[in-house]
């Protein structure tokens, strides 16, 4: 079954489905023209940016404190971070090898800059935050992918990486935990990963965007804290998903001094210097009470189980959802392609749901849907979807 | 505790012409109450969401609407990005409009464009050549020459960059208004004069309008939304 080929499908859908990113805000564009829709596509958090954290911006507006920042970003929130990471994630790193950036996506988009020389490949664990694309391919980078699978719930494979190096190789990506997944690298894996990297001399991007909402058992784990791992990791986080706080574009990168000094520079030149109100608004939620962080994720547990129940009703199979604000959904018992799926659910369910072929081209039996909505939202999105799924359902294949 | 200092392997070899960043200059005078308060209202309505990928609605047709009455071209709301300061909207469409290893033809003060185009790999002229992609002027340049240069543009397919931001003057004049180049111009503009630290900024028109707001998004998404409801007051009662 080809995308292209289905009538069902609108033109503008029809037209970026190959391009991932592009089919995702084309479906985000229908949804906006509907009525009553349902949301479970953007990874934008619903919950509110915590009281105390706003409080803290504001009282930076009204006191006049919102002149420009150097580049880097505020000493005080650079340091504030070196030590988080120091304490919680175990990464050697002071604030010389801290700097602020625009949301977790310009701190990519930097490091990208900073590493990668045309012909350069960087190993990128498929399905993937497709979202990086474009700026692995305008520094003329070649991504290669790394494959995972369902059984294995996404988590990563030292042999698999190893499998894809090739002399061009110098760039391992690795988010997790994942979007789209929802699985994680765990530790015993990350061990085994840093060997490979070091005894081939690559380095590691690794995104922890979601490294604070991850379920136990389960645990996150930074690759950077391990040894001769500092000298060839550049962490990527942001206040983004931790703290609900997508609107206010700031996020960071810890990296060997060299690379922040480079990342700094193509900074300069990219956007300048973050919000300056924005910082103080991480600065208030890195040295603030942390109990938002664990309420959150009590939330998105509960969710989670809703959501689960949810697909288990629909007949979907998925890898188990250990971290992140995803569950990737295995859609081949309906027998439709995920694109026309998506397009279906929303169309007829009123609920908006990205195809896995956002994510990679081999996904189209896959669906991701966040849980970014309360928990009788998240019911009512499984009962819209239900009835069209029955509808279009189709048979089991006969073997004869 | 060993810090890491230094990479295992080099650097991309495009950071090596790049300038260390510059210590923070614009020191802004107090903001209007208004804004102040139009800034807090916002946070308070919980606007602390991503926005719309080129921006709020309002402030899109704010910048559309002042452009038709200020310099009279047209521009529809879907054409503007609002972006993260005029560094942003610059090196989004000098890098998206501006080919490796062509020129760009700069009559004026190279200075804003030139990290932008070191990075994708494209060189700065003064003087019209064979291999020009892009014509970057602002309103300082002297009138006879961007006349004369728009009117060769004329003959061309020049993208052209009209910068409003960093200009001293502003004269009601604009390239867009000449129909055989509307097509091809960007305009960009900010509020860094007035709002330094804000970062707010924005690009508009152009055919290549949606692809550039495409490539805005893959480098910080949207802009920060508190700057852009200050932003909007700001423009509505300042400008
Ligand atoms: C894996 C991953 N990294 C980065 C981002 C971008 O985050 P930010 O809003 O901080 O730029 C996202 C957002 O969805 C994401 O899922």
């Amino acid at each position: 079954m080809t995308v292209n080929a289905n009538p069902n499908i609108p033109e503008e859908v029809r037209a970026v489905a190959a391009d991932g990113t592009q089919l995702r805000y084309a479906l985000m564009e229908m949804a906006r023209d509907m009525d009553d829709v349902i949301a479970l596509g953007r990874g934008d958090p619903d919950l509110d940016t915590p009281p105390h954290i706003v409080e803290a911006a504001k009282s930076a507006i009204r006191d006049g404190r919102v002149n420009p920042t150097p580049v880097k970003g505020m000493d005080e929130l650079r340091k504030a971070i070196a030590e988080r990471m120091r304490a919680v994630n175990g990464l050697p790193v002071a604030a010389e090898n801290v700097m602020i950036t625009t949301g977790g996506q310009e701190g990519l988009f930097l490091a990208i800059q900073a590493l990668i020389d045309p012909g350069d490949e960087i190993l990128v664990p498929d399905p993937r935050y497709s979202s990086y694309d474009d700026a692995i391919r305008r520094a003329g980078g070649t991504m290669v992918s790394v494959p995972t699978n369902r059984e294995d719930s996404f988590n990563l494979e030292a042999e698999a990486v190893e499998a894809a190096i090739t002399p061009a190789s110098k760039a391992l990506l690795i988010v997790t935990p994942s979007n789209p997944t929802a699985g994680i690298v765990t530790e015993d894996r990350l061990r085994a990963i840093a060997d490979v990297c070091i005894r081939h001399n690559l380095i590691v991007i690794v995104d922890e965007i979601y490294g604070k909402i991850v379920f136990p058992p389960w645990r996150h784990f930074s690759i950077g804290s391990l040894p001769g791992m500092a000298e060839r990791t550049i962490t990527l986080d942001a206040f983004s998903k931790t703290y609900a706080m997508t609107g206010w574009r700031c996020g960071y990168a810890a990296a060997p001094v060299d690379v922040i000094e480079a990342m700094a520079r193509v900074k300069q030149v990219t956007t300048g210097p973050v919000a300056t109100v924005s910082q103080w608004a991480g600065l208030a939620a890195i040295t603030g009470p942390q109990d938002c962080v664990a309420d959150y994720l009590k939330i998105y547990t509960e969710r989670r189980g809703a959501l689960l129940d949810g697909l288990d009703r629909m007949g979907f199979a998925y890898g188990e959802p250990r971290g992140g604000l995803f569950v990737w959904a295995d859609c081949s018992s309906t027998g439709i392609h995920a694109t026309e799926l998506s397009y279906l659910l929303l169309k007829e369910g009123r609920v908006l749901i990205f195809p896995g072929t956002a994510f990679g081209d081999a996904w189209r039996e896959y669906l991701r849907i966040t849980m970014l909505e309360p928990i009788e939202t998240l019911k009512t999105a499984v009962a819209r979807m239900l009835p069209v799924l029955e509808r279009y359902r189709l048979p089991p294949p006969q073997n004869d | 505790m060993q810090t890491p200092t230094t990479l295992s392997r080099p650097l991309a070899q495009r950071v090596a012409g790049l300038h260390d960043p510059r210590a923070p200059s614009a020191t802004a005078t107090a903001l209007p109450a208004s804004v102040i308060d139009a800034a807090c209202a916002a946070l308070d309505r919980g606007e602390t969401h991503y926005t719309d990928r080129p921006g709020i609605p309002e402030f899109r047709a704010w910048v559309a609407d002042h452009l038709r009455e200020r310099y009279k071209i047209k521009i529809d709301p879907a054409e503007v990005t609002i972006t993260c300061g005029s560094t942003e909207a610059r090196f989004v469409c000098l890098t998206l409009l501006a080919p490796p290893a062509s020129a760009v033809l700069c009559p004026g003060d190279s200075s804003p464009i030139r990290g932008a185009l070191h990075l994708v790999g494209a060189k700065i002229v003064d003087a019209i050549q064979d291999d020009i992609s892009l014509l970057y002027i602002s309103p300082d340049v002297y009138r006879e020459t961007s006349t004369e240069l728009l009117r060769r543009a004329e003959e061309t397919d020049w993208w052209i960059i009209y910068d409003l931001s960093l200009a001293k003057t502003d004269p009601p004049f604009h390239p867009a208004r000449n129909p055989k180049l509307a097509s091809r111009v960007v305009t960009i503009n900010s509020l860094s004069a007035s709002m330094p630290g804000w970062r707010l900024g924005w690009m508009a028109g152009s055919e290549m309008a949606l692809r550039l707001r495409a490539g805005k998004q893959a480098i910080t998404i949207c802009t920060t939304a508190v700057s852009q409801w200050a932003g909007l007051e700001w423009v509505r009662t300042q400008l």
